[in-house]
């Protein structure tokens, strides 16, 4: 790792520099996220940001570098709300408690972490990692890009996430206690599906007394204040559920508290469409491409169907398309082409992986679409993002190139 | 004359396939035919499940006895051959590992699902054979996937027998030795065969046999199989697992006639697969990931852009279940790495005709051949294209309109309460409830 850091600091002082060069990206298909194609489109990069861009004859500055894109299609860097880092099982689940809202992914990202590289190589700029799904909360999620010498120079957004957990995972081989010592760490609970709810009903309705009885409990907690914050409506929490029940679960717990949730790895939503309709949630569809045609369930008897993505779109449902828990998940790019392919219009598919991930995690002034003042994050792409054959010929995160295809094609 | 011919010549070799009687005319927006170029504005017309006549559509009338399918604004091409296949089969792996006289024959579940996507993605013809996790394993047959029972099926019996060099408990080399003892055995039986048979020639000259007396004797049944293999009277059809035991393949090819079939890493022994002289068959996985063990770099891996480079010819195939499922993703993986569309398309259709034998009856659509031929919405190389029809031998074996599986996954949400699927399974209103 120390042998990698050297070449990378020579590259960014030579970086910098070419960052500071206006650079006009010509003739390429703009599919700018958020708003309609621009054929013969120009992007004007300098200092990290986006300057302008714009049809054919948008001006262009003297002395700049000029991209020929003839063929290519630019779109903005893709935004993965859930992203899956390469770190192990117990680096992401704290197993001292059932409940820790306090933990923070960002605590252990790595930024040199393999997860990273497969992401810019595959045109995604932008990721939201929460931390596991085997405790009941898990955590607070954080946004940042995928490239980057520290955590603090990758962030986007410190916390914005709580992940809770519904479903079989928390409990999933925990044992009761059967004699021995009750703190021992080797039983953990709950041990059902309804152990799970109630350690989360628990955890809400502590944090609900403090809030409105006189004084409450005087102990410093601070799991407990960001259940404060979610119950204040300050902080949205990822609720985990697949199945049907899980979801249907997932939106109780959360009109009976009173907080504000999104339905992440919704599976099964095309069963309770009207559900999450009048909830007024956002549905973060993990992995498009993991509908069987034929074939058993899934994890906790949910069975995706092809017809979700086209649903929760005419149903006006808002959704985000990731990569999810799906450890066969795609890049995601495939998985908006896999949504487009089970009927959903492209220019959606496409912004289900951009502007509106980018909107739902709250860092859309940054990155999300191609917009004067943004992030110069962005990926020319070899042809039409949703074709199968297309590859990633750039990426662009700040302006610079994170990601070069070796044989262009 | 000629009409009856043919009939007699496809019965012969499509045993027990009913083969339509009527014209049909194919309107066709745009065809594929592999071969050749692309075709716009065309009539195919087929005479008993042949390919008769590829037309202008202004330079052609259709008989008014023909059945017409309309595809004029779609896109029609041939469907797809898999020349090596384990699916289908109720159990595909005997827990025995040296069984050369089995047959997939006995084992063929029409009614599974298998065949039932295969239709679905346009593929017309499969090779079925037993697994991978085998030494001898049994023959293949050719299928069509459309049938309700194997007879309907069959396009060929009896392809050959399924060997693999996988190690199945323990060491690579004890699977290469378990191998070369099979294959000794009934070399041992042979000679001890035409041993007895010489002794009993002798006697019989010795006047200790009767003069009338003939060698009536044959091959033990269970012996049959392995004993055509080694006098090379059948093919082996070896499952070549990694790039470590090409050599030992290669070694088996001097003694043997084999048709190689790779498993997924065969990326370090690319530069040896040349010398197979002869189309390989792919794994489904075609594109993959993998970890350098000294650099530690992760790096992506494309055997079929590998092989292409070499200048090795070979048939694609598909997974049974996810992206590599539909050929459409592994048209597009060949692509993204540099191969060009006429060698994907090549690679699920002519390429593995050929290794079945079966280039003059499948493949491209051209006149004289099996009028197997898939309607798609586009082009084959995009994601949003869909099967519409599936004709088999003229026969239009497949509609998607009617897909009862895509009607339940792509299906309006009133029909899910009935399908009765979901975890719940009970999606019904309550009483009282709106709706």
């Amino acid at each position: 790792m120390r042998a990698l850091l050297i070449p990378s600091v020579l590259t960014l002082a030579t970086l910098a520099a070419a960052q500071d060069k206006v650079t006009v990206y010509q003739n390429a298909r703009i599919l700018p996220g958020g708003a309609p194609a621009i054929e013969q489109g120009v992007l004007i990069v300098s200092g990290g940001k986006i300057q302008a861009v714009g049809g054919a004859s948008t001006p262009i500055p003297d002395g700049a570098v000029i991209v020929d894109c003839t063929g290519r299609t630019i779109t903005p860097g893709l935004i993965d709300a859930s992203f899956q880092t390469t770190q192990s099982y117990q680096d992401l689940n704290e197993q001292s408690e059932e409940v820790t809202p306090h933990m923070r992914a960002l605590d252990c990202l790595d930024p040199e972490d393999p997860a990273f590289t497969r992401a810019r190589e595959a045109g995604v700029t932008a990721v939201h990692v929460m931390p596991g799904t085997r405790n009941v909360i898990s955590g607070l999620g954080c946004a940042v890009k995928t490239h980057g010498t520290d955590p603090a120079s990758m962030v986007l957004g410190r916390d914005v996430s709580m992940r809770l957990v519904m479903g079989s995972e928390p409990s999933l081989g925990n044992r009761a206690i059967r004699g021995g010592r009750v703190d021992s760490i080797y039983y953990r609970r709950p041990t059902t599906r309804m152990g799970v709810i109630w350690e989360a009903r628990k955890a809400f309705f502590q944090a609900k007394d403090e809030n409105t009885l006189d004084g409450g409990d005087p102990t410093p907690n601070p799991g407990r204040e960001i259940l404060k914050q979610v119950l204040a409506g300050k902080l949205t929490t990822f609720t985990t559920a697949r199945s049907e029940q899980d979801i249907r679960t997932a939106l109780r717990l959360a009109e009976e508290f009173g907080y504000k949730t999104v339905i992440d790895d919704a599976y099964d939503a095309h069963y309770v469409i009207d559900e999450l309709k009048d909830a007024d949630v956002t549905v973060l569809l993990g992995a498009p491409s993991a509908e069987r045609v034929s074939g058993t369930a899934g994890r906790d008897g949910a069975d995706p169907r092809g017809a979700t993505a086209p649903l929760l779109a005419q149903k006006k449902v808002p959704f985000v398309i990731t990569t999810g828990t799906n450890p066969l998940a795609l890049d995601l790019v495939r998985e908006a082409m896999f949504a487009a392919r089970n009927g959903i219009p492209p220019r959606l598919a496409l912004d289900a992986v951009t502007i509106l991930p980018a909107q739902l995690l709250g860092i859309d002034a940054r990155v999300g679409s191609l917009a004067v003042g943004k992030d110069a994050d962005f990926v020319v792409w070899s042809q039409d993002p949703l074709h199968p054959a297309t590859t990633p010929v750039s990426v662009h995160i700040n302006g610079l190139p994170v990601h070069t295809a070796s044989t262009s094609r | 004359m000629n009409s009856s011919l043919l009939l007699a010549a496809s019965a012969a070799l499509f045993a027990a396939t009913a083969v339509s009687q009527d014209l049909v005319a194919v309107k066709a927006g745009k065809v594929l035919t592999v071969s050749g170029p692309t075709l716009e504005d065309q009539v195919i017309l087929i005479e008993n499940g042949r390919i008769k006549q590829i037309a202008k559509t202004s330079e052609i009338e259709i008989p008014w006895t023909a059945k017409v399918v309309d595809a004029s604004d779609k896109t029609v091409m041939p469907t797809w051959v898999i020349a090596h296949g384990t699916g289908g089969i109720r159990g595909s792996n005997e827990s025995m590992q040296n069984v050369p006289w089995l047959s997939v024959a006995d084992a063929i579940d029409p009614a599974s699902t298998y065949f039932e996507g295969a239709l679905r993605n346009g593929v017309g013809t499969v090779h079925v054979m037993p697994g991978n996790f085998t030494l001898l394993g049994g023959s293949g047959m050719v299928l069509r996937p459309f049938g309700k029972t194997i007879e309907d099926m069959t396009v060929a019996a009896n392809t050959g027998i399924k060997m693999s060099l996988m190690n199945q408990r323990g060491s690579r080399l004890q699977q290469i030795r378990e191998m070369r003892r099979a294959l000794t055995d009934v070399r041992d039986y042979l000679a001890d065969f035409e041993r007895r048979k010489k002794e009993f020639e002798k006697e019989k000259a010795a006047g200790a046999i009767p003069e009338d007396k003939k060698w009536d004797d044959e091959y033990d049944r269970t012996k049959r199989a392995a004993a055509h293999l080694v006098q090379k009277k059948a093919k082996g059809w070896l499952y070549v697992p990694t790039a470590a035991e090409v050599t030992e393949a290669l070694r088996m090819t001097q003694d043997l006639d084999l048709q190689i079939v790779l498993g997924r890493d065969i990326d370090e022994a690319v530069a040896k697969l040349g010398r197979f002289n002869q189309p390989v068959i792919l794994d489904a996985t075609i594109e993959y990931r993998e970890t350098d063990e000294e650099t530690k770099k992760d790096q992506k891996i494309c055997t079929a852009k590998m092989l292409a480079d070499a200048g090795i010819p070979f048939a694609m195939t598909l997974g049974s279940n996810g992206p590599t499922s539909y050929p459409w993703w592994q048209l597009g993986t060949l692509v993204r790495n540099g191969l060009s569309r006429r060698q994907a398309l090549e690679s699920l259709t002519v390429t593995p005709a050929k290794i079945l034998g079966l280039e003059g009856q499948l493949g491209t659509v051209t006149k004289g051949k099996l009028a197997n031929l898939q309607i798609l919405t586009g082009d084959p190389f995009d994601a949003t294209t869909w099967v519409e029809m599936v004709l088999l031998e003229g026969e239009l074996v497949y509609e998607r309109s009617k897909d009862p599986r895509l009607q339940y996954l792509f299906g309006e949400e009133k029909d899910k309460a009935k399908k009765g699927a979901g975890p719940d399974g009970d999606n019904e209103p309550k009483e009282g409830e709106k709706k």
